[in-house]
């Protein structure tokens, strides 16, 4: 068994081409290994009997594009139409909804089989996955390790090979972090090429979704298909999408790197440090040049990020009352008890913590000093970041200051989270496209990976930066893979 | 009450007269079936944003230019975060720091001449669902969720009831010959809540002021005001203190009353809403938008008063705003605008409200009222025979001519057929000729009855007359 | 360590709408304090420019056409609605005077 899903898409295109294969076979495939991989909690919602209707389907078409028929597990926070949508929470436990996200049309429209719903911090409030309403997720490379947060359940699903695409979201380095803790290649799009509709809010204006795979070259395929302006989001992009694959195996000699100083500062591993440092030397054997740039305000990014997302969560999360969807309690006696209790019973504690504290910084005068502050600073920060790019083709970065940590290991630091993000917040700070890419392993063979950091719209340029290095390295990203 | 002046400001939402609404497309409709035009966008479901409806812009854009207040060309939206079960995202989308405009007037007439009332600034945002309350539970329709609204907010510039009135009476007036609200209070269209406060007269400092929310037509208005200043003199002038406090306009005891209080008073945690990006409007936009305003009511005025109109007589077409429409296409044209305004005020809209039915839902065109008003004008046709026929003229197609014919209208200033009849009552009543010349002024209105009767009341009495007379010198 | 004070944090549960119980207060107490006093290093900033970015995205947003698009049915209104009641969504009583 397993002769397929193993294969690169490309592999799997040609053998559907040749008609030895069918999108039934190869999701007879996916869901033996999903139920293999069942101790490790990446999957909210298995969607077995939507995925073989799909696959009856597309049998009846013609073979299309190269992820036609390609198997796909979707985060529970991107909106899925008839099909449960819990963002990892009591709230939305039952929810299933009559709408659904851009990208999920788009990734449908492309011939994409979605074959579950994937595991997650509870609407994506946390940096480990184990604020979630339905346990923690493993990781397929040790499952006593946290697969990182707040995509978990999607970096474990690719990760153990059950699928070869996952789509995370990532608000402060949701997508990246996980991506790092578990070996994947994993994009945060420029804010704005990807459309947020029917990607359930955390923070509005840091929120962005993107491709988790299993190389360089599927993660530019599948943001090839979900990049592009959506008239149902006005923070979507006009710009016109490129063919990112285009850039892939280009010629990398003489670009020039920018490393913010503060990310490989002191707060960083000396293991992590090593593997990184181990990149910078092969870029300038290759006729690269590195060099340390400085960025304003790194150093207070998290408390800068914190106010930020929480203030806007507040405001995002007033929604869920239990008046239109979602949990309700049973009884209520008057409205404020009905929002009171069914949001203390619905919400688990990192959200409520998140909602209060959110609420009170746009309280009264503290709008002023807290949020009001923020978005100036943030202001100058992406400043900063735009004249660094005007040296530097790209910036570097180690993606997490460690590798992945034994489950329940910070779950009761309130801060323990944020300080994990510290490396990946900039990037959703200033709007910049950010990617982590495998970079090297620890003592326990746990992968460590790196971030390629871009100027707006310049994702071809990292794909371009991320095949080079990932040929170079050639890792053996198959450790968590699971027969 | 003369020691003391009150000071006066209103607050007035009007729904913006749109297709969609404000941040998605569903209909902005008002009298639908519960629930039945709303999308996930405005019952707040997960995931969804708002899209920017344009028109919702444009009307903006004509409301702060018929308000000559300044327009912000670059500006955002904000959060109003509070949770009441009519608001289904729990917090409003509104604009709190970038109103679309600030700092405008309208001017009003009062007893004592010309007043122009400030306004402070007006913004966009959007409506909340309604809610009904039956006992112990309350029922939710999101139909209205989301629906465009302009606030208006006047500076405490106000000092009577009289200015209030007439200042609600000149914005209604004005959006809605604008074209930007329906401005129908009674459909909740138009919303005010005036803001109260009364301080010893020549006193630097504004008394505790009182806000009346609600006030279901713009005479409660003026009823809430004088009722608040009332109840507010009653207060200070036995020595109590006055506590800041919502109350609103009962209009069965034509009072006002305190309502409880909303505990979270005013901790709405605005902040700048980040699902909209900052929207500058250009130029060309702008010109556009205002080149797309209808006449406004002061010019209308102008117009007709040249044409002759009495303020009466304008003031009652103006009162009709389709009337006034009608009239205006007229404008370039010889129409007797004293006698179309007549003709409109009178018979026409008898029929009309008789039957139900507007003006383009009759068969008067616009040549057919040229033509009717002219016919008028010379004599043609007599007020009477307009009665008459009237129904004809709007109910079919043919022309006013055919239709004098099919009633035996003659051409009555056709003075052939004048001095024939004449001439034929005159050589049949010659005893009476003799009496006229006699001095006999019987013997004249004598003979004008014959003629008219000869006539069967179809020429000119007018015309007659004066016809007759003429004769009977020559006899 | 920073702690919030029982007031305070009994004010932003309220603001929040989320019940808290007594015995959780003290919890809170500490772990929001907490928070704040991560957040309040941003009391240190001094110098930037007071220019806000509401969003990081620099386009102008394209504005919707003023037409009607496809609407839900009543039915699709109450689909996910915990409570209903006829063709509306019900609460319990809301006391507007």
């Amino acid at each position: 068994m397993n002769k397929y899903l193993d294969l690169t898409i490309d592999e799997i295109h040609v053998a559907y081409l040749k008609k030895e294969l069918t999108p039934k076979m190869l999701l007879d495939e996916v869901f033996e290994r999903m139920d293999a991989c069942q101790d490790l909690n990446c999957i909210i919602t298995a969607t077995k009997e939507e995925a073989y209707q799909r696959a009856e389907e597309l049998s009846k078409e013609e073979v299309g594009g190269p992820l036609w028929g390609i198997p796909i597990v979707i985060k529970d926070n991107i909106i899925t139409k008839q099909i449960r949508t819990t963002c990892a929470s009591k709230m939305l436990e039952n929810f299933i909804p009559i709408y659904q996200a851009t990208v999920i049309d788009k990734i449908l429209k492309a011939g994409m089989i979605i074959v579950g719903k994937t595991n997650m911090d509870e609407f994506a409030m946390g940096s480990t996955s184990e604020t979630s309403y339905f346990g923690p997720p493993k990781n397929p490379w040790n499952p006593i390790y946290i697969t990182g947060g707040s995509s978990g359940g999607s970096a474990g699903a690719v990760a153990s090979r059950m699928v070869p695409f996952a789509l995370g979201s990532d608000t402060g380095g949701s997508i990246r972090q996980p991506a790092s803790y578990t070996g994947l290649v994993g994009m945060k799009p420029t804010y704005g090429r990807v459309s947020r509709y029917g990607l359930v809010a955390f923070a509005s204006s840091l929120d962005q979704i993107g491709p988790m795979t299993r190389t360089v070259y599927e993660n530019a395929v599948l943001l090839n298909v979900i990049a592009g302006f959506d008239e149902k989001d006005l923070t979507s992009s006009k710009k016109k999408v490129e063919d990112y694959t285009a850039y892939l195996g280009k010629e990398t000699q003489s670009l020039k790197i920018g490393i913010p100083s503060y990310l490989v500062s002191e707060v960083v591993s000396e293991e992590v440090r090593d593997v990184f440092n181990h990149v910078v030397d092969l870029l300038k054997k290759h006729g690269n040049t590195v060099e340390m740039v400085e960025v304003s305000y790194l150093e207070q990014a998290v408390p800068l990020y914190q106010i930020l997302a929480m203030a806007e969560a507040s405001s995002n999360l007033a929604r869920f009352d239990g008046i239109r969807y979602g949990y309700r309690i049973e009884d209520s006696k008057n409205i404020d008890f009905l929002y009171e209790q069914t949001r203390k019973e619905g919400f688990g504690e990192e959200v409520k913590r998140r909602i209060m504290v959110g609420s009170s910084l746009l309280s009264g005068e503290n709008a002023k000093k807290y949020y009001d502050k923020a978005l100036s600073i943030r202001d100058d920060m992406r400043s900063s970041f735009l004249a660094a790019f005007k040296d530097y083709d790209l910036l570097i970065a180690p993606t997490t200051t460690t590798a992945a940590y034994p489950l329940g290991q910070g779950l009761d630091d309130p801060l323990k989270g944020f300080m994990d993000d510290i490396l990946v917040i900039p990037a959703n700070m200033a709007g910049l496209p950010a990617m982590n890419l495998p970079a090297g392993f620890s003592k326990e063979n746990l992968p460590i990976g790196m971030q390629i950091i871009g100027a707006p719209f310049q994702e071809g340029k990292m794909y371009q930066l991320a095949s080079f290095l990932e040929k170079m390295l050639d890792l053996d990203l198959e450790g968590g893979k699971r027969q | 009450m003369t020691k003391y002046e009150a000071t006066i400001g209103i607050e007035v939402h009007v729904e913006v007269k749109t297709k969609s609404k404000f941040f998605s497309s569903s209909e902005n409709g008002y009298g639908k079936n519960a629930n039945a035009s709303c999308t996930v966008v405005d019952l707040g479901y997960p995931g969804t944003l708002p899209t920017i409806n344009e028109e919702v812009i444009n009307q903006g854009i004509r409301a702060v230019h018929l308000t000559h207040c300044k327009l912000t060309k670059k500006m955002h939206f904000d959060r109003k975060n509070y949770f009441y079960p009519d608001n289904p995202k729990n917090y409003q989308i509104t604009q709190n720091r970038t109103p679309i405009g600030r700092e405008g007037y309208l001017e009003i007439k009062t007893s004592l001449g010309l007043k122009k009332i400030e306004i402070e600034e007006m913004h966009l945002e959007e409506d909340t669902c309604k809610s009904a309350h039956r006992g112990t539970v309350s029922l939710l329709d999101f139909n209205r969720a989301g629906v465009p609204l302009i606030e208006i907010v006047s500076k405490p510039c106000m000092h009577t009831k009289e200015e209030a009135v007439l200042y609600l009476e000149k914005l209604r007036e004005t959006f809605f010959y604008g074209e930007i609200s329906d401005c129908k209070i009674e459909e909740g269209s138009m919303r005010c809540d005036a803001n109260v406060s009364i301080a010893p007269i020549g006193s630097k400092t504004l008394g505790t002021k009182c806000e009346i929310k609600n006030i279901g037509s713009i005479h409660n208005v003026g009823i809430a005001i004088e009722k608040e200043i009332e109840r507010q003199t009653t207060l200070l002038e036995k020595g109590e203190t006055l506590k800041e406090e919502t109350r609103r306009f009962d209009d069965k005891i034509g009072d006002t009353i305190l309502m409880r209080m909303k505990e979270t008073g005013n901790d709405y945690r605005y902040f700048p809403e980040p699902d909209i990006p900052m929207i500058t409007l250009s130029q060309e936009q702008i010109t556009k938008a205002i080149s797309l305003l209808p006449m406004t009511p002061d010019e209308r005025r102008r117009q007709y008063q040249e044409k002759g109109m009495k303020e009466l007589s304008i003031e009652k077409i103006l009162a009709n705003k389709a009337l006034s429409d009608y009239l205006n296409r007229f404008l370039s044209t010889p129409l007797n605008f004293v006698i179309a305004a007549n003709l409109l005020l009178g018979d026409i809209s008898s029929y009309l409200n008789k039957n139900f039915l507007s003006l383009e839902k009759t068969k008067l065109t616009d040549e057919k009222f040229l033509d009717l008003v002219k016919k008028l004008e010379v004599g043609e046709l007599s007020n009477k025979n307009v009665k008459d026929i009237l129904e004809e003229i709007l109910e079919k197609d043919s022309s006013i001519e055919t239709i004098m014919k099919e009633n035996h209208i003659q051409n009555i200033t056709d003075v052939s057929f004048v001095e024939e009849v004449i001439q034929k009552v005159l050589d049949q009543n010659q005893e009476s000729v003799k009496d006229y010349h006699q001095g006999k002024d019987r013997a004249l209105k004598y003979l004008m009855g014959q003629v008219m009767k000869e006539a069967k009341g179809t020429i000119n009495p007018k015309i007659a007359n004066e016809k007759l007379k003429e004769m009977l010198q020559n006899q | 360590m920073k702690k919030l004070s029982v007031e305070e944090v009994k004010h932003v549960a309220h603001l929040a709408r989320i019940a808290i119980s007594e015995e959780e207060i003290e919890k809170y107490q500490v772990r929001l304090g907490a928070l704040y006093e991560m957040i309040d290093q941003i009391h240190e900033i001094k110098g930037y420019n007071d220019d806000m970015m509401i969003t990081p995205f620099d386009e102008e947003p394209s504005l919707r056409k003023d037409e009607v698009g496809p609407m839900l049915s009543f039915e699709e209104v109450l689909l996910n609605a915990p409570r209903k009641n006829g063709k509306f969504i019900e609460v319990p009583v809301v006391v507007n005077e």
